[in-house]
């Protein structure tokens, strides 16, 4: 058992998408669309005062993960590293989870039509090589790990040098990527794109509320129907038969 | 013949010709299947180093079926240590992107329809090595002009200078990082150079003026950059504009373009007066402080605020942190220098300046470089060309190099036909329409040329004009002569090999220049025959293993980068005097200021703001535009507008609006970014968009072109090089 | 044999009724019983896996050990679903060419005469006899009683939609708004199909009465008497062409009406 985690110093980013190009090559996620998201907030203040700072996100891998309820087919789980995983070979592409991500880290790829979201790269950690923007960013400015190898660098940040996970008053449901930084800063990344609540797409919402009641409600009354003719034929005996 | 060498083959013919070929290559391939390419029998990975940008960190090439399938950092490399930008991180989307030059072109049509027909390199090389013999018997080999840029120059510069020219225009100088190099080198007896020798890691004050470091990427500064800060550096950023380093900073001092100077000189002054100016090592290594003193005795904040827009008692409490942090104090020498024509005045303030505060060869500052000695081939001297240079370098511009060559002074021959007339350019890796301003001018000249020929990669936006094109390989798929970096706190040889045969019908620029030296009887300044033989002898003095350097991408050496690292007997400034000169008899003599003056500079007219121009992370000057990944990202650029400007100019965030300069000149329409983070006398977009190649179907007219707005420069009578900050744009009304 | 035939079933004396026990009719040719079964054998396999396919809570019709014991018993989940679209696949494949050349077979006036009056009182005097409510007769029916229509009309609206749908899902065709509503759509058109086929099921296999029923599927034929007494309206069609045909083969003597 393992839980992996990200460490993101936003003193260091530079917002520079080493990390977003790296990723994109290493698992061929078509141009136009990335698992990352790098991006430099609107600025705070007016002239002079002025406030801002690049920020990534990627998928949080979340603790208590909101997508993984929201797929019908059960494709999105997470895994013994603590990873938000997406069977591609179960997945149907139908979008269910992508509204259920506070962070809007999931995305339909255009060329599989299916969905794509970062796996803290999990075929490279398996062979003990760190995920691909960890390894080519420039700032030095990415950590991974895992929490609960005491020794780690994640460890160190998370639990002594105060890295903080985005999660507010409406949205905890545990983030595993941790951010470092001026906390003005880090407040303002935050807060210039909050989580929302997970959503449910419409037909999903259809499906769970009015669909699924339905159809358990027919399957049910039928099939209660037929036990209750099939005891009044035992009931009767056989000689009800026009015969 | 060989035209390209893999890893094994450069491995077999380095033990034919009897070096111990013991190390193996850094990937033997076959365990390591990457993700998502199940079905690849072998992935070998190949070292070289990249040239999506000239900083040409080490690589990693993964090749899966004659196919690269990844290009990524080299952990061994020891510039990047295996980190790369984004741009890097792009290498196939370069190598495969499906605009590329693929065959030699001949020209059809009129001189700029576009109109071509393939023809093959022996058709294309003969019909070039026959106008160049005619061109030599008519006009003189002088007539004609390179145009080169990047590593494989040093191919091409040989060959035409063998050939009898010395007119070699490399864009590097007069038009990004001459003023500076000039600068450094007549106060320490020797360029900044490039990779820039800064000891960000180890600052405890990092100064930036004229540099957007974060946006401007190179992989191994920004590091350096990033670590600096996390280990708790101060940073002061002086720019028009709020940057990615502003907001990191913790002063951003929003200086009124033009103005640097001023800010500088009350540096020193403050620094003088309180005494905060680094004593010891000014008087042990440097000369003619009591002029400077004295002449920035006046020079004071109150003088400079009115000027710079920054009040008083910030530029002397920037001025006291920096005296409290030296010698760690790096000022960023910047780069691109060619501001406003007092260029090389401007980079001896901040030499000076750099030198008051006993950073230059010290821990935090500015290191020393460690010469690497590497060897070459015996060659006879080049033929002495009987006319000289047209450019004016050595000449009309005095402090201009002979290598790199003034470009826009070629420019000025071939239109004048003064000193004598230009017939031919030859570009290779430069595309002149975008590298030199006053483009209309460019054009206009290469209209009157007899032979235009371009050497490229991309179909750029000037290959509409050429008579002949021809397609060279790109970096993944040829030999290019090392670097040899002596700028590092660890100087070393990196390497770059081709990971996969050329593509299409493309050719390496070594085997080009080298068949049209054989066709020009020049072959005695070539006299090897492969890559290997070449990089073998380059490498020689050094003793490295040759296997070990291919095989690892790089070898670094010991260095020596810091003044106590250097024996006492040694002459560490290499300027005539050998100490650092403050005061400069050099251009005391050449009857300019031996001391940096501030210059007032024209500031716009009522209506225009300053046009501003720098870097964006994901792009490479005009270079990158076309690859897939990296456009995606930013497929155009905007003009950034404070809010007032954009609120008198009617202007909303997202609108597109085209510009007009005070010629007349007008832009591509371009996306408004109207933002609080930059002045209201300037505006700023990223460089190389614009481009009009129809050839380049995801660059072609995205955003529009700065270069095509700078109609006027403001030329340094040192150097030549074009101050391009001197141009003033509003909006069409439309 | 008398050779009338009634307007309305007439009481049959036990002669008659044993004469017409003894004779069949064919009811249902050699495609309609293939096509039948091959349905029954897919759509089991296919709600065996498909309802293993829905885990999450908030959709799931059964509990997770049933999903880890189907998607165990292919190795991987993986595997369920690309079992679970091959075999709609081939379900689509082997309908849908039946659907459009043999329409002829199962588009026939008697399974479209849907709901005439014989059929909506005969729905409401079988329920209250389910419930043991009535005595009353039901209702001549033709050769689909109202409730098999009704069945038919759930089928014949629903498949196409479980069809589409199921390759929409399958394939990722056209949107992804178009994937998430067809996993509503086939949800929805399963359960119908679903609650129709409990009752299907149990009248075909389970009740002991319409066991012809059940039989014709696999022989093709009914005995006559079970067509008298649950299908007049198909016997009487039968028996008047029965007459027509015998008239035209042999104009002998006159037959008396």
């Amino acid at each position: 058992m393992a839980r992996y985690a990200m460490v993101t110093d936003l003193r260091k980013c530079v917002g520079c998408q080493a990390c977003t190009v790296a990723c994109c090559q290493e698992w061929g996620v078509p141009a136009g669309q990335a698992r990352t998201n790098v991006r430099t907030t609107p600025l705070s203040g007016t002239f002079p005062d002025l406030k801002s700072t690049p920020m990534v996100e990627q998928c949080n891998q979340c603790d208590r993960p909101s997508c993984v309820e929201a797929c019908p087919s059960g494709a999105t789980y997470k895994d013994a590293g603590g990873v938000v995983q997406v069977d591609g070979g179960v997945c149907i592409g139908c979008g269910f989870c992508l509204d259920a991500c506070p962070y809007a880290n999931r995305f339909i790829n255009t060329a599989t039509r299916k969905v794509d979201k970062c796996d803290f790269c999990s075929p490279r950690v398996v062979r003990g090589e760190p995920p691909a923007c960890v390894a080519t960013c420039t700032a030095h400015a990415k950590y991974f790990g895992d929490l609960e190898d005491r020794g780690s660098e994640v460890h160190r940040l998370v639990f002594w040098e105060g890295a903080r996970r985005q999660e507010t008053s409406s949205v905890a449901i545990g983030p595993n990527v941790y951010y470092l930084g001026k906390p003005e800063l880090v407040a303002l990344a935050f807060s210039s794109d909050p989580p929302h609540s997970p959503k449910l797409l419409t037909a999903g919402q259809a499906l769970n509320g009015l669909v699924r009641p339905l159809v358990v409600g027919m399957v049910a009354a039928t099939f209660l129907g037929q036990a209750v003719a099939f005891f009044a034929q035992i009931h009767k005996g056989e000689g009800d038969s026009h015969e | 013949m060989a035209m390209t060498i893999t890893r094994r083959g450069f491995l077999k013919s380095a033990a034919a010709a009897g070096v111990a070929a013991t190390v193996a290559p850094a990937s033997a391939g076959a365990e390591v299947h990457p993700p998502g390419w199940s079905g690849a029998a072998r992935v070998d990975k190949i070292a070289s180093n990249c040239d999506l940008c000239f900083w040409r960190c080490g690589v990693l090439a993964s090749v899966a079926d004659g196919k690269v399938v990844r290009v990524e950092g080299n952990p061994a490399h020891p510039q990047n240590k295996g980190r790369l930008c984004a741009r890097g991180n792009a290498g196939t989307g370069l190598l495969y992107d499906p605009d590329r030059l693929k065959t030699p072109l001949l020209r059809t049509g009129a001189r700029g329809e576009g109109a071509f027909k393939p023809v093959s390199w022996d058709e294309a090389l003969d019909f070039l090595a026959g106008k160049l013999r005619e061109i030599k018997e008519k006009h003189g080999p002088e007539s004609v002009a390179l145009f080169p840029h990047g590593i494989a120059a040093s191919f091409f510069i040989p060959l035409m200078r063998a050939y009898g020219t010395p007119n070699i225009g490399m864009p590097s100088f007069a038009q990004c990082r001459g003023p500076r190099d000039v600068a450094y080198k007549l106060t320490f007896g020797r360029p900044v150079g490039s990779p820039e020798p800064l000891d960000l890691e180890e600052s405890r004050l990092v100064v930036l003026i004229g540099s957007h470091l974060g946006e401007n990427v190179f992989t191994s500064q920004t590091t350096a950059f990033s670590t600096a800060l996390a280990r708790g550096a101060k940073l002061l950023t002086v720019d028009p504009r709020f940057s990615t380093a502003a907001s990191k900073s913790d002063w951003w001092l929003p200086i009124r373009p033009g103005t640097d100077m001023a800010l500088l000189l009350a540096w020193m002054n403050v620094l003088v007066t309180e005494k905060l100016y680094d004593r010891e090592y000014v008087e042990q290594y440097t000369s003619g402080f009591n002029q400077l003193a004295e002449h920035v005795k006046g020079l004071t904040p109150e003088w400079a605020a009115p000027l710079t827009d920054i009040s008083a008692d910030r530029i002397r409490e920037t001025a006291r942190a920096m005296g409290a942090a030296k010698p760690a104090v790096l000022v960023h020498p910047g780069r691109h220098t060619t501001w406003y024509g007092d260029d090389v005045q401007r980079g001896r303030a901040m030499a000076i300046l750099t030198a008051l505060l006993g950073a230059y060869g010290r821990k935090g500052g500015m290191f020393l470089p460690t010469s690497i000695k590497t060897g070459g081939f015996p060659t006879p001297k080049f033929p002495v060309a009987a006319r000289g240079r047209a450019d004016g370098a050595g000449g009309r511009f005095p402090l201009a190099g002979e290598e790199e060559g003034v470009t826009n002074g070629l420019v000025d021959a071939t239109l004048s036909g003064k000193p004598y007339p230009i017939k031919a350019w030859i570009t290779y890796a430069q595309n002149v329409l975008g590298s030199i301003p006053q483009q209309a001018r460019t054009l206009e000249a290469i209209m009157k040329l007899d032979l235009m020929v371009v050497v490229d990669v991309l179909p750029v936006e000037q290959t509409r004009y050429a008579d002949l094109v021809l397609p060279e390989a790109t970096y993944l798929e040829r030999y290019d002569p090392p670097m040899v970096v002596a700028t590092a706190k660890e100087p070393f040889i990196s390497v770059r090999m081709p990971a996969i045969k050329p593509l299409h019908d493309s050719r390496p620029g070594w085997w080009i220049a080298r068949e049209l030296a054989r066709r020009l009887d020049l072959l005695a300044w070539f006299p090897w025959e492969t890559p290997e033989q070449h990089l073998a002898k380059l490498v020689e003095p050094t003793g490295v293993n040759l296997a070990e350097l291919v095989a690892t991408g790089a070898v670094a050496f010991p260095g020596k980068p810091y003044l106590e690292d250097r024996p006492s007997d040694e002459r560490v400034f290499p300027s005539p005097s050998g100490k650092i000169e403050l005061w400069s008899k050099q251009l005391a003599d050449l009857g300019a200021d031996p001391l940096p003056r501030y210059t007032a500079h024209e500031q716009p007219p009522t209506g225009f703001v300053r046009l501003l121009y720098g870097r964006a992370a994901v792009h490479s000057f005009g270079r990158t535009q076309n690859n897939e990944p990296l456009h995606a990202l930013m497929p155009e650029n905007a003009v950034w507008l404070s809010t007032a400007t954009a609120r008198a100019w009617g202007v909303a965030d997202g609108q597109r609006i085209m510009l007009e300069n005070s010629d007349g000149v007008r832009s591509d329409p371009v996306l408004a970014k109207v933002t609080e983070g930059i002045r209201s006398d300037c505006a700023f977009m990223a460089h190389g968009f614009g481009a009009h190649a129809p050839g380049l179907r995801l660059a072609n007219r995205r955003g529009t072109s700065d270069n095509a707005l700078i109609s006027r420069v403001s030329v340094d009578p040192l150097t030549g090089a074009t101050g391009m900050r001197v141009n003033f744009v509003r909006p069409v009304r439309a | 044999m008398s050779s009338a035939v009634p307007l309305t079933p007439v009481p049959l004396s036990t002669e008659e009724a044993a004469a017409m026990s003894q004779r069949s009719i064919k009811k249902h040719d050699v495609a309609i019983m293939l096509v039948h079964w091959f349905n029954a054998a897919t759509w089991i396999l296919e709600v065996t896996t498909g309802v293993a396919l829905i885990t999450s809570r908030l959709f799931r019709v059964a509990p997770a050990w049933y999903s880890d014991l189907i998607g165990g018993v292919f190795g991987s989940r993986a595997n369920l679903l690309k079992f679970h679209i091959a075999l709609g696949v081939l379900w689509i494949a082997v309908l849908l060419p039946y659907a459009i050349f043999g329409f002829r077979n199962y588009l026939r006036a008697e399974m479209l005469n849907f709901f005439e009056r014989d059929d909506r009182r005969w729905l409401v005097i079988r329920l209250k006899m389910i419930l043991g409510r009535t005595d009353e007769p039901l209702p001549p029916q033709d050769a689909y009683n109202a409730g098999q229509k009704a069945f038919a009309l759930v089928v014949w609206t629903m498949v196409p939609v479980v069809g589409i749908s199921g390759l929409i899902m399958a394939f990722q065709l056209f949107s992804t708004t178009a994937v998430g509503w067809a996993v509503v759509f086939h949800y929805l058109a399963v359960g119908a199909v679903v609650s129709g086929l409990f009752i299907h099921v149990y009248m075909g296999a389970v009740f002991p009465e319409e066991k012809p029923a059940f039989f014709s599927m696999l022989t093709g034929n009914v005995n006559e008497l079970f067509a008298y007494s649950h299908h007049f309206k198909w016997w009487r069609k039968v028996k008047l062409a029965e007459q027509a045909h015998e008239r035209k083969q042999s104009p002998g003597p006159e037959k008396v009406p």
